[in-house]
């Protein structure tokens, strides 16, 4: 897949799935705007595994939930590459996936909900308003968001994450239809349980071998697994595949 | 794969020298045989084509003439008939277009000369088509009837698969002897209808003739001049300047000349539903035979104050050229046609610095170009082959100003408006030089019976034959029951 002379915005980029994604572009060539929140050493790596692996990148911190901060952060990109082909909506509000701790339906109120809305529908939707503008001048355009297989079978019920993901797709889904006409193509990923992340750190072994066992290709996902059907996603191999969702999670979801 | 061109009744193929014209695409070399005819063989077709249309054609009924070509086209239109599968199977080679939007192109144009067609295009020019036939009763005293040319020279331009017969058929409905010229990049067509008429009314068979020589060959052209009554041609400004000047004075020339179409979208087909729908037909309009032809759009004007905004629009037509290119992707271009969009592309670059919004959209690999204007901007010729400029207005009535300095160039006008802004625009529009206002999505494909370049197709062609009331009073003293 050639991604030579395309540019790629990915959010969250710095570590786990985000970086994986953005190291994936970088080896096809692409130019990779690498947005992360606080780790700049982190980030900084991730550029010069960019560099290294035959792509360009660039590091733009930016608070991607702070809706006023995203304007700039595009503007930024486009002075840095002149334009974006490609936008990954990775950046999520950190999560802590435990089962065994996490919370129960009457635990949880109203904000806990808000807050992972926020991570992941303001953002998106505050980068993708951002983005147009450049991808409807040249008429193309792929926007790739990444949800996660929780949708569609919440192994583990975290509330107010998956909702906040299944809302993404609902998102996704409405922003294909008004796009299509324009050229612009908008998809999900949604990856099942990867490890290791930030999120999965400290996931128990248990939990994973249960994964592990109902799921037939017989392991749980690594990032570099979420990176192939992004990259799909995200080429002209998909040219017309919009509104969909990929399920990455090793035939765990079949839908 | 060889094939020859022409139509030479009395004339064997091997009295007459054959050129070979070469057309390829991606997998087919195609040898097409031109006929080089001598100023003899000229002198005899002419001859031939003379004496059988005044046996043949001149004493035939209007009406039969009518079943004739209803009958060639019902050949044309059906799949199976071999003439048919060739057209389909070897245009595509000739004129680069995709085949599937031959295929559709060739039966929508066809469909327009089937009988009840051909009978609305006779009663657009003449009240009572028996003129024609016979000398009729006329409004103010007397009668008159129409003759047509005894040799009607066609001298016929483009690749747009099909055009000649549409001149070819006018010259039949009135009973002329038509010998026409095919163009090189096109020199097929003309010459197969012309067998197929003559497989189904053999008795015609000698009242036509298709032939060809090099665009610009003064000698072969002017054989043929000499001998005319009455000359159509088309082209471009300059060949039909040429060719007028070698018209005898006393033969009627009729020059159709290249012309400038555009379309013009009110701001009430501007909401979030319709738009589409205009972007859709208007870039059908833009594909349609890469604007090769006189009705094809150079320009949109967009009127701004709708749901869509101009710019809105330009991004749905850009998709929507996109999505047509993979439906029916442009021909291979020349480098001189690529080098034209180029050009184009670049100038419109330079406009774009006029406003903020305004520029190209899409990029220079896209196989079809769209320039967005926010600002006032006249009409212009576009860089052809999927070039499209969309430039917004503030009311449609600002468009008239834009276009007047094209007023003898101005034809087709593709319109998405209400009904009083339909009526009231085309009264200016007609007023500026505009001949044809058709919906969009309709613009390269007129209606039958259309008055091509606000001309009679028919009338043009034939003189009238008027008997006084005088003569008819004075006969009777003569009359043997003169009392």
């Amino acid at each position: 897949m050639d991604f030579t002379d395309k540019v790629v915005l990915v959010t969250g980029a710095s570590r786990g799935i985000g970086a994986a994604i953005a190291r994936a572009f970088a080896a096809e060539g692409a130019s990779v705007a690498v947005n992360y929140l606080q780790n700049s050493e982190a980030a900084e790596t991730v550029v010069a595994e960019c560099r290294q692996s035959g792509g360009d990148a660039s590091a733009f911190q930016t608070d991607v939930t702070d809706s006023d901060a995203i304007p700039p952060l595009v503007e930024n990109v486009l002075e840095t590459f002149g334009k974006i082909d490609v936008l990954v909506n990775n950046a999520f509000r950190p999560y802590v996936f435990d089962p065994e701790n996490r919370k129960m339906f009457w635990e949880l109120d109203w904000s806990h909900y808000q807050t992972q809305i926020d991570g992941a529908l303001l953002s998106t939707h505050g980068l993708c308003k951002a983005v147009l503008p450049d991808m409807r001048r040249r008429a193309q355009g792929a926007i790739v968001n990444v949800a996660t297989d929780l949708v569609a079978r919440p192994t583990i019920p975290y509330h107010d994450y998956t909702t906040a993901k299944a809302a993404l797709i609902g998102f996704s889904r409405n922003l294909a239809v008004e796009t299509g006409p324009l050229g612009i193509r908008v998809n999900c990923v949604a990856p099942g349980l990867v490890y290791p992340t930030e999120g999965t750190r400290n996931t128990k072994e248990d939990v994973k071998d249960m994964i592990t066992a109902q799921t037939p290709l017989g392991r749980i996902a690594t990032p570099e697994d979420v990176t192939g059907p992004v990259l799909f996603l995200a080429s002209p191999w998909s040219g017309f595949m919009t509104g969909q969702t990929l399920y990455v999670d090793g035939g765990l979801v079949m839908s | 794969m060889t094939e020859r061109a022409g139509y030479l009744p009395g004339l064997s193929g091997d009295e007459v020298d054959w050129q070979t014209l070469r057309f390829r695409d991606t997998d087919s070399l195609l040898e097409v045989l031109v006929p080089v005819l001598s100023d003899a063989q000229i002198a005899a077709l002419t001859e031939r084509v003379r004496n059988a249309g005044r046996e043949q054609l001149k004493p035939m009924p209007v009406a039969q003439i009518v079943d004739i070509v209803d009958r060639a086209v019902a050949r044309l239109l059906d799949r199976n008939d071999l003439y048919r599968q060739k057209a389909e199977e070897i245009l595509p080679i000739v004129t680069g277009y995709d085949a599937d939007m031959i295929r559709l192109g060739l039966t929508g144009y066809l469909k327009t000369f089937r009988k009840p067609e051909l009978q609305k295009f006779l009663a657009e020019d003449f009240t009572n088509p028996l003129i024609l036939d016979d000398f009729q009763p006329m409004p103010k005293g007397g009668f008159a009837r129409a003759f047509g040319p005894d040799i009607l020279t066609h001298i016929w331009a483009g690749n747009v698969p099909g055009l000649p017969i549409w001149s070819l058929i006018c010259g039949l409905l009135v009973k002329a002897g038509n010998i026409g010229k095919v163009p090189t990049a096109e020199p097929l067509f003309a010459g197969w209808f012309a067998q197929v008429l003559a497989e189904v009314a053999p008795e015609i068979a000698d009242c036509f003739a298709v032939v060809w020589w090099k665009g610009g060959d003064a000698a072969r052209e002017d054989a043929l001049l000499k001998e005319s009554d009455v000359v159509l041609a088309y082209g471009g400004n300059d060949p039909l300047a040429a060719i007028r000047d070698r018209v005898p004075v006393t033969t009627r020339y009729l020059a159709y000349g290249h012309k400038v179409s555009f379309g013009v979208i009110s701001r009430a087909a501007l909401d979030i539903q319709k738009a589409s729908m205009a972007a859709h037909q208007a870039a059908y309009d833009v594909i349609r035979y890469d604007q090769q032809g006189c009705y094809s759009p150079h320009v949109f004007f967009v009127e701004r104050g709708g749901r869509v905004s101009p710019q809105d629009f330009a991004q749905y037509l850009a998709h929507e050229l996109e999505a047509f290119e993979k439906k029916y992707p442009r021909r291979a271009l020349s480098i001189a046609e690529a080098r034209d969009i180029a050009a184009w592309r670049h100038g419109e670059e330079i406009k774009s610095f006029a406003g903020e919004d305004s520029g190209l959209i899409g990029n220079a690999e896209n196989a079809w170009s769209v320039a967005f204007i926010d600002d006032d901007e006249d009409l212009s010729p576009s860089g052809l082959n999927r070039t499209i400029k969309i430039a917004a207005v503030d009311t449609l009535a600002d468009v008239v100003p834009r276009i007047a300095p094209y007023k003898t160039l101005l034809q087709t006008v593709g319109i998405a408006a209400p009904p009083a802004e339909l009526y009231e625009l085309s009264a200016a529009l007609g007023l500026a030089g505009v001949t044809r206002i058709s919906a969009l999505g309709h613009m390269t494909a007129p209606e039958a019976g259309w008055h091509h370049d606000g001309r009679f197709n028919l009338l043009d062609l034939v003189s009238i034959t008027e008997i006084e009331r005088s003569a008819e009073a004075a006969a009777d003293t003569f009359a043997p029951y003169a009392d």
